[in-house]
Order: structure tokens, then sequence, then C-alpha cells
């Protein structure tokens, strides 16, 4: 058990100097962008009718203390970031980023990982089929499917999809929420009409996932169901579906949730093109409006940051599984 | 006797095919492997001739894909296709029909284009338009050092037009500019910048992953670190950041750089990773051992023992990774962060494509898009029938 502790402390530690790194790349990105807060909330002023002298924009770097050296900044950023989950303020909204982001990164959220989900929930099925099936037809059908993953990216498909709806039926599947529902707060309805307007986009945004899901998955049975243990497992009598299941499918269970952290990074990365397309109202949109119309690096910063610490918390997650699932490291984790 | 001979030639040629193979070099088997690949040669070809019709683009398109190209009498005109006959009979040469356009008040003031088709206008082949160079290489990057002006191999000639009027095949966008001429070289700005993006990824990863495979230890553990740091954020989001930067004021040729580059400096750890795997088993292998023995430097042996021991690898692994820098240039520009309107890229071709106007009325503007697919699908079946083709075991495993 104390082993097992260990490992575990060892992991936590890893993911944490990741976060780190990307917490000082991210930083780094934000304070690159020409033009500084204090710039920017003068320039506000200034708008509104008031006088700017250099004094003052000195003045109020001091206040927001960027006259502070780099790293200073960025352990204050982190710090405040890691201890309190403040993402301070975002200069161009003036508002406060917290408050901006906090339900819709986790809308956000709920969709990848619904997409997640439903690709896994696809790909592991069909993979194993085409990988123990004989129809040279079925095969070619999911070997192009898969093909197709990686050639037609999710945006593509979500305009493809979009271009059908609205010749034949008039409509172009786009938003997240009716009309009635997009101020108002959670309740049953609000949900049932989310859900009933969420399906495209968790299909769309889980569309290349699961194609390459089904690869891996597929390769893997096929480099499994080949290995003596399965034939030595069929010559003790076993097989149809008993012998997969007990056999190469549990063992090529490990790379596959090893593989889930890459999934969601991948769901993650089609976030924000799709929901330009599908103008959903969540984080994905938020990132673009910030970085590309408003240049605001605060708000941007805060959600690659916070997306990419879900993928290592992820990561984190199913490294912990995998010790606890695959009986070669538990046995020497737990004993 | 004749039963003797039957037998005795077949063996005989096998054991020829046998020497050949035997003795045959790598890049030889890997071909040979490759020509039984029917996917992949399929596509090998269509890639060529893409990447041909991308170079040649300014022969092959009728009209410039910029605004001195653009078609002012046919603005959002559906594709024309030349045709030789209809009811008032048959014609050797291909024509279209006159398209007349008029607007009134019966028309809510908009265009209406009719055919007129009593008027035939007919197709010609080898026509003088406007003047292109093949070698063009005009760069104005900020500093006067790097400023690049080229021209060689000038041409007006044009492998087809018309007599009089415009031919548009795939139809022509908003401001009248011909979609055909500007998809031919929006491949092969595609092109352009993936290749300059994979080189720069490439030599960044070599460089990392070299030194973090060859030496191993310590440095091995930080740089793996930083690479894997790298790898988990979410690359589309990360190079939006980047191209965020880009000041409005930038010349087309200093965007286009500078996208490149960024799809570059994000696009290194996946290759940076394979590479320093290669390199960790090649590593311990005893004729590294032998140079190093006669007393080899580390580059040395990096350069001429261990990189030429994997070179079909990291070939394949460029193959495989072209895709995904196209991928990512096409969304980025998609969204309006990476190659802008006056370039023509796969990407900023299909910028304007998701409003309910263009899905409802202009839905020849989507063509780019079965381009675009055909392009990373050809390069997709290229890279994993060149992988397939390189791993020496891919016959014994099947």
């Amino acid at each position: 058990m104390l082993k097992f502790l260990k490992f575990t402390l060892t992991r936590a530690a890893l993911s944490l100097i990741t976060l780190l790194i990307i917490s000082f790349i991210v930083f780094t990105l934000m304070e690159m962008v020409p033009g500084n807060c204090a710039e920017r909330y003068l320039a506000f002023k200034n708008t509104a009718g008031q006088n700017i002298t250099i004094l003052d924009i000195a003045a109020e770097e001091r206040r927001l203390g960027l006259d502070k050296p780099f790293l200073v900044r960025w352990g204050t950023w982190t710090g405040n970031v890691f201890f309190k989950g403040e993402f301070g303020e975002s200069c161009i909204l003036r508002l406060n980023i917290n408050q901006i982001l906090s339900d819709k990164f986790w809308i956000s959220l709920g969709i990848c990982f619904a997409a997640l989900f439903f690709s896994y929930l696809v790909a592991i099925p069909v993979g194993i089929y085409s990988a123990t099936t004989t129809n040279a037809i079925s095969n070619n059908v999911i070997r192009f499917i898969s093909y197709l993953g990686l050639a037609l990216p999710n945006f593509l498909l979500a305009l493809i999809i979009m271009l059908f709806s609205t010749i034949y039926f008039g409509e172009s599947l786009t938003g997240l929420f009716s009309k009635e529902f997009r101020d108002a707060a959670w309740s049953l309805a609000k949900f049932q009409d989310f859900l009933s307007r969420a399906w495209l986009a968790i299909f769309v945004l889980g569309w290349s996932a699961t194609a390459f899901a089904m690869q891996t998955v597929r390769a893997l049975m096929l480099d499994e169901t080949s290995k003596l243990y399965v034939t030595a497992a069929s010559a003790r009598g076993l097989y149809g579906r008993k012998l997969l299941w007990r056999y190469p499918a549990r063992h090529s269970m490990g790379p596959v949730i090893n593989s889930l952290g890459f999934d969601l990074n991948r769901i993650f990365n089609e976030l924000p093109v799709v929901a330009l397309i599908l103008t959903l109202t969540e984080a994905g949109a938020l990132l673009i409006e910030a970085l590309a119309r408003s240049n605001d690096q605060q708000l941007a910063g805060a959600i690659i940051f916070l997306l990419t610490a879900s993928i290592v918390l992820m990561n984190f997650i199913t490294d912990i599984m995998l010790a606890l699932m695959d009986p070669r490291i538990r046995k020497g984790l737990i004993g | 006797m004749k039963l003797f001979f039957w037998k005795k030639k077949p063996s005989g040629d096998m054991q020829q095919l046998k020497e050949a193979y035997f003795t045959a070099s790598q890049g030889q088997l890997i071909r040979t492997r490759f020509k039984k690949n029917r996917s992949a040669k399929i596509a090998a070809w269509v890639l060529t001739l893409m990447i041909l019709s991308g170079y040649f683009s300014d022969f092959l398109s009728p009209y410039s894909p910029d605004m001195s190209g653009r078609d002012k009498q046919y603005e959002n005109g559906p594709p024309q296709f030349p045709i030789f006959w209809d009811e008032n009979g048959f014609s050797a040469r291909p024509f279209l029909y006159t398209t007349e356009r008029y607007r009134s008040i019966e028309t809510n003031f908009r265009w209406v284009m009719t055919d007129n088709r009593d008027k035939r206008r007919y197709l010609e082949l080898w026509v003088d338009d406007w003047e292109y160079s093949y070698i063009d290489i005009s760069w104005n990057l900020p500093g006067d050092w790097f400023d690049v002006d080229i021209k060689a191999l000038t041409s007006t000639k044009h492998l087809f037009g018309m007599n009089e009027g415009g031919i548009h095949l795939f139809g022509t966008d908003k401001t009248g500019k011909d979609i055909f001429s500007r998809t031919l070289h929006a491949i092969y700005t595609s092109l352009a910048v993936g290749t300059l993006g994979v080189l720069i990824a490439f030599v960044l990863a070599l460089v990392i992953g070299g030194i973090s495979g060859y030496f191993g230890g310590w440095i091995d553990s930080v740089l793996q670190m930083f690479t894997d740091a790298i790898r988990t954020v979410p690359p589309i989001p990360l190079f939006m950041a980047f191209a965020a930067f880009m000041p409005d004021t930038w010349s087309s040729e200093v965007r286009f750089f500078f996208i490149a580059s960024v799809l570059g400096l994000i696009g290194w750890p996946t290759l940076a990773r394979r590479i320093r795997t290669h390199l960790l088993t090649e590593r311990s292998q005893e004729y590294v051992l032998a140079a190093e023995l006669c007393g080899a430097k580390p580059g040395h042996v990096i350069r001429r023992h261990l990189l030429p021991s994997f070179t079909s690898y990291i070939i394949v692994d460029v193959m495989i990774t072209f895709p995904y820098v196209v991928r990512s240039e096409t969304a980025l520009s998609f969204i309006g962060l990476g190659l802008t309107d006056p370039v023509n890229s796969l990407g900023s071709l299909m910028q304007n494509v998701s409003k309910a106007d263009v899905l409802l009325n202009y839905q020849w503007y989507l063509i780019p898009v079965i381009f675009f697919i055909a392009f990373v699908l050809a390069f997709v079946f290229v890279g994993d029938g060149l992988r397939d083709a390189a791993d020496p075991y891919s016959q014994t495993k099947k």
C-alpha cells in the first residue's frame, strides 16, 4: 500500500511539474502580446473622454504590479491559479475571468467528455469487430471511415451536416440553447432543451476521436489475437465472444485507457473551430472571441490553461487506473 | 528430359529472384513493397497530380486568383461546364452560352442571370492572358536584407480560356473571382505552408530528439518532460494564441512565414519523440559502440551512423506529420487567424462557407473542401503505404 501511495505521489508531482511548465508557456504567451493591461485600461478611459499621460500609465502599471520582473509576475499568476483558483481580471472586458468562464467552461467540459465517452462507446465494439471479422466489405468500410476521420476534420463534417440540414430541413441545427432558455437559470426544462441540441456538437466533436480510437483498438486486437496465449485459451476449449472478452480484449484495454488523454486532447483541439461553426456559446467560442476579435490574452490564457489542466488531470487518473487494472503493475505496487 | 527443363527453369528464376532480393538496397526493397500496395499507389498518383497542378496552377488556371482576375459580370456565378451539343446542333469545339444579367424591381433589385442559348461562346486552348513566372520569388520581409525578387521563365500562356467572356468551371465567389483558379493556387499555398512548417518542425525535432535520445540520462528526462508538457496542450488553441500576435499591418508574405514557423514550432514534439525512441534503441547496438571505441565524436556518430540507420523511418514520420500540419493551417485560416483573403489557401477559401446564405444559395463555394479531403486522404494513404513498405517485418506479420 505504501508503494502505491508513493507511486500516486510521484505521478501527482510529475503532473504538477507539467502544469507548471504549461503555466509558464501560457503566461509567456499572454505577456508577448503588444500592449499591457495598464495601457488597455487607460485606453478605455481615453475613449471615455479623459486625457492620459505617460505618468498615468506608469502609475497604473504600478497599481497592477506590472512594473515587477517577469518571473515574479509569473509566480503571482501561477500562485493565484494554483492556490486560489483565481485567474484574475480580463482587462478588455474588465470582468473577473472566473465569473465569465464558470458556467461556460463546465458546459464545454461536459460536451467534450460526452464526446469522449461516445467515441469509445462506438470505437471499442467496432474496433474489436473489425479486427476479428473476415468480412472484407465491412472491414474496408471501417477502414475507410477511420481514414476519413483524419481527412475530414470535424469542422468540415459540421459544415457538411449543416449544408444538408439547411437544404433538406431548412434549419441549420446550430446553437446550444433555444431562444427562450438562453439566459434562463438551469432547470430540468433547460437541461432537456440543451440535450436536444447538444447531440450534434457531441457527435461532431467525437468524430475524429472515434476514428482514431477505432484504429487503435483494431491494431491492438490484431496484435493480441495472434499471440500464443490466445491459441492456448482456444485449445482449452474457449471460443467466440467469451474468448475475445476474456483474453485479447482485456489485454488491449491497457493501451486504450492510456490513449484517453490524447483523445481528450484531440477533442479539445477541435472545440474552438467547431464552436465557431455551430455557434456554440461556451468556452471554445469564448476562446476564439478572445483571440481573434478582442485580443483578450488573459481570458484566452485562462481557457487554454484550464483545457490543458483537464488533460493533465485525465492523464493522471488514467495512470492510476492503469496501475490498478493491470495485475502486473498492481502486484508490484500493492502486493 | 522436357520435364526436367520445365522444372529447372523456374527454380533458376527463383534463385535469381532470391539473389536480387538479398542484394537489393533498402530503397529498392521499399519501392517494390510500396508498389504492391494498390491503394497507396493510387494515392501516390493522385498526390503527384495535385502537386503538379499546384505548381503549374498559373498555367492551368484561366484567370488570376486575385482581384485583377475577377469577372465583374459573373459574381456569385454557378459552375459552367462546356458542352458539345444542344438542341441547336453539334459543335466540335465545346461551347458555353452567353450569360446576361439584369436587375429590376421585379427581381427585388437582385442580379438575375439568364443564359442566352443562341449566343455561343467557344473554348480555346493555349490562350494568352495575364503574365506569370514559373520561378517567382518575391519576398517582402521586414528588413531590406531579406527582400528577394527573382523572376524567371515568364510566360503568358494558359491552358484554356474562352474566345470571349469567361469560363468558370467551379463558379465564382462574391467578388467574381474564379474558384477553379483559386483552388489550384490554394493547393500550392497549402503545400508550401505545410512543407515549410514540417521542415521547421523536423529540424527542431531532429535536434531535440537527437540530443535527448543520444545522451539519455537526466538530459533525456528534462527534455522529455518539456516535450510531454507541450504535447499535452491542444495544438489548435495554441496555434490560435500565437497567430493572434499577427498585427494587421503585416504583408501576406510575412503572415505566410509566420504561420509556417508557428506550425513548425508547435508541431515538433511528436516527431521528436519518435526520433528519440529510434535513437534510444539504435544507440545500444554494437556498431555504435565500435564507432565510439574508434574515437568518434557524438556529432559524428549521430550524423554518420545513427541517422542513416533510420532515414526511411524519418521520411515516413515526416509524411505522416504532413497532413496534420496542413489540417492545422486550414483550421487556422478557416477561423480567420491564419492566411487571409488575398492569399489563397484551402482554409482561407472556406472562410465564408459556414454562412447560411452560402449554404442555401452558393453551394459551389464548398468545392475546395473536396480537394482538401482528397489531398489529405492521398497523403495519409501514401504515408501509411510508405510506413508499411519501410517496415521490414510488415510481410511476416500478416
